[in-house]
């Protein structure tokens, strides 16, 4: 590829996610809307925490026994939130290219000379804002409701995680977008998967309670390792450097996951072009 | 434009689309059964040589395989045999230098993004199309005025007529500055103003220096905008030539259409009619509509044909209601060749 196409690709990348924005923006209540999941979701949680477990210093001894720390409702926001993003970006990369099809537009973005990457992922882009809206909103609702102190540093560190957990996020969510490509239907798989998740991933209970053999599901599961440092350096104050040997493992899941994704979607792609599915819808 | 060479801008060779009809069911994958569907070809065999800078048009009815052509042209379906070569180009193996060269518009008005204003999608489509960024606004400028949107090009695209969203269209395939063009049914479902706009705007294309393979199964159109015209029928080019040539093929200097009643009561004139018709002219096609028969009959001469016919209608118990005699059309050739009309 050469320096011109690569750089005509980048800008293509960054209108893809321009153009998301700007259809968004044409609906500015899923905004407001979004202002009340990644709330009222994990309040329930810390509402039912307090209910089973009330102020029993014994209950909350063996929380930070199992969970490392002794912040519930911090716990059970940020394992919320990454659930949240972490469905948006499974969803993502599918829906964008499901709605293409619907539109009508895919054809249209096929006949470009541009990369199918940007087709891929170019649309996701756009979710970096709802993603950074969502993670503002749990911030500020753990630190002005819960007391949760956030330092800047951690704050910086949770960032470092979250871009480390990306290839692996969007590695998957492109494997569904080439499921998507090749039968136009992906809800089905994308709730197990979120089941998946939501069990043995540790979103509102560390997976210490696990059996043992659930332990071995959750450590070859992407959001384990991401829910899991996000807790580390944002509730306990741990550093990168003692995270290490869990972001490499998060790393190369992710360039597994993308490799995998793009090697599916350029079989689906063939696929599409042999049976003229790209317009079906 | 880049500046042209020697190849032709379209050349495709034994071009063959075949598909399945009916679904495989994942079970029948992993068990490995024997693939049953009914394969069937919607383009057979299919040969084209486009000359650069002309306007070529392939003619035909629906389902012809018009638009399966046209998507293994833009690279969009891979076909199953033969090979396409654009500007010099294979389409399978160099698709993504053929998209760079060529703008496509493809007959699905719902290709654009309605809540976008027309220029808001021309950014994001010049964008894809690599257009350089020092010179996308021009750009956008200049493909909006060469299709006389530029006064909309901040109206949202779910306020404009269909015509109006078919220019964008075309204006979102001229982005690239592409020497070549491929239109699909470009006029399809436009009113007569807004058809009669687009097909202006195609002879500016042509004045430009561009090529134009265009498909369209309205034969006025073809005959108006192309300079050669392939007609295909059943997925195979019958005839290729210019609209001229193509006509001379009809043994007729002008075209009789009739249509005939029985004298009493509504029920069709029978075959015994045509017979006698035939040895007047020659009688190429002949459908009931309602309660006459209309009839077209290519003869030497309609000052000699019409008479006999009046008289061969009348020995038959019948009246002749409506006369016409129109010139050859493209619609006779395609009658000539096929045995039925465009429409059927």
């Amino acid at each position: 590829m050469s320096a011109t196409t690569l750089a005509g690709d980048l800008r293509a990348f960054g209108a893809a996610a321009l153009k998301e924005w700007r259809l968004l923006r044409r609906y500015p209540s899923l905004l407001v809307g979004f202002l009340f999941w990644p709330i009222a979701l994990p309040l329930a949680y810390v509402f039912q925490a307090r209910g089973f477990a009330g102020d029993s210093q014994a209950a909350l001894d063996a929380f930070a026994q199992r969970a490392g720390t002794t912040e519930v409702a911090g716990f059970l926001f940020l394992g919320w939130a990454a659930y949240m993003w972490i469905s948006m970006v499974l969803w993502g990369p599918g829906t964008a290219l499901r709605t293409e099809q619907v539109r009508g537009s895919l054809e249209a973005l096929f006949m470009t000379p541009v990369s199918r990457l940007v087709i891929l992922f170019g649309p996701v882009l756009s979710q970096v804002v709802w993603a950074v809206w969502m993670f503002s909103i749990v911030a500020a609702t753990m630190t002005l409701v819960f007391g949760v102190e956030l330092a800047v540093a951690s704050a910086l560190r949770a960032l470092a995680v979250i871009f480390i957990a990306v290839p692996a996020l969007y590695g998957l969510g492109a494997l569904f977008a080439a499921v998507v490509l090749r039968f136009g239907e992906v809800s089905a798989l994308v709730q197990g998967v979120r089941g998946l998740f939501t069990v043995f991933c540790g979103m509102s209970f560390p997976i210490a309670v696990l059996p043992e053999w659930g332990r071995a599901v959750a450590l070859a599961l992407p959001p384990t390792y991401l829910i899991g440092d996000l807790r580390h350096v944002l509730l306990s104050g741990a550093g990168l450097v003692e995270l290490i040997p869990d972001l490499a493992i998060l790393l190369s899941l992710g360039l597994l996951l993308c490799g995998l994704a793009v090697v599916a979607f350029r079989r689906t792609e063939r696929y599409a072009r042999r049976g003229g599915s790209l317009a079906q819808y | 434009m880049s500046t042209p060479d020697a190849a032709p801008a379209v050349e495709a060779i034994g071009l063959v689309k075949e598909f399945e009809r009916g679904r495989r069911t994942a079970l029948q994958r992993l068990r490995r059964e024997l693939d049953r569907r009914e394969r069937f070809r919607a383009v057979d065999g299919v040969d084209l040589r486009v000359e650069r800078g002309e306007i070529f048009g392939v003619l035909g009815p629906n389902g012809a395989g018009k638009t399966t052509t046209m998507k293994m042209l833009a690279t969009l379906l891979e076909p199953t045999a033969g090979s396409a070569r654009l500007l010099g180009l294979d389409v399978v193996t160099q698709a993504r230098e053929v998209r760079r060269r060529m703008g496509t518009v493809l007959s699905d008005g719902r290709s654009l993004y309605w809540k976008l204003t027309a220029r808001e999608n021309l950014e994001y489509f010049a964008a894809l199309y690599h257009v350089p960024a020092a010179g996308q606004r021009d750009r956008i400028e200049r493909v909006l005025a060469s299709v006389k949107l530029a006064d909309r090009a901040d109206d949202y695209v779910e306020r404009f007529s269909t015509g109006m969203r078919q220019r964008l269209v075309l204006a979102r395939a001229l982005l690239p500055d592409p020497e070549l063009l491929l239109l699909d049914e470009p006029t399809v479902g436009l009113d007569p103003q807004s058809s009669r706009d687009l097909r202006d705007r195609v002879h500016e294309l042509k004045e430009q220096g561009r090529t134009v393979l265009l498909t369209t199964h309205y034969m006025e159109e073809a005959d108006q905008l192309c300079d050669r015209i392939a007609i295909v029928d059943h997925g195979r080019v019958v005839a290729l030539d210019t609209p001229a040539g193509l006509k001379r093929t009809v043994e007729a200097a002008e075209v009789v259409r009739l249509e005939v009643a029985a004298d009493e009561g509504p029920a069709p004139v029978n075959g015994a009619l045509l017979r006698r018709l035939e040895r007047a002219g020659q009688v190429a096609h002949s459908e009931r509509r309602d309660d006459v028969l209309a009839v077209t009959v290519h003869s030497r001469s309609a000052r000699d044909f019409v008479p006999a016919a009046f008289d061969a209608a009348r020995a038959e118990g019948a009246t002749i209601r409506h006369v016409e005699v129109v010139p050859v059309s493209l619609e006779d050739v395609f009658i000539s060749l096929t045995g039925r009309a465009l429409r059927e």
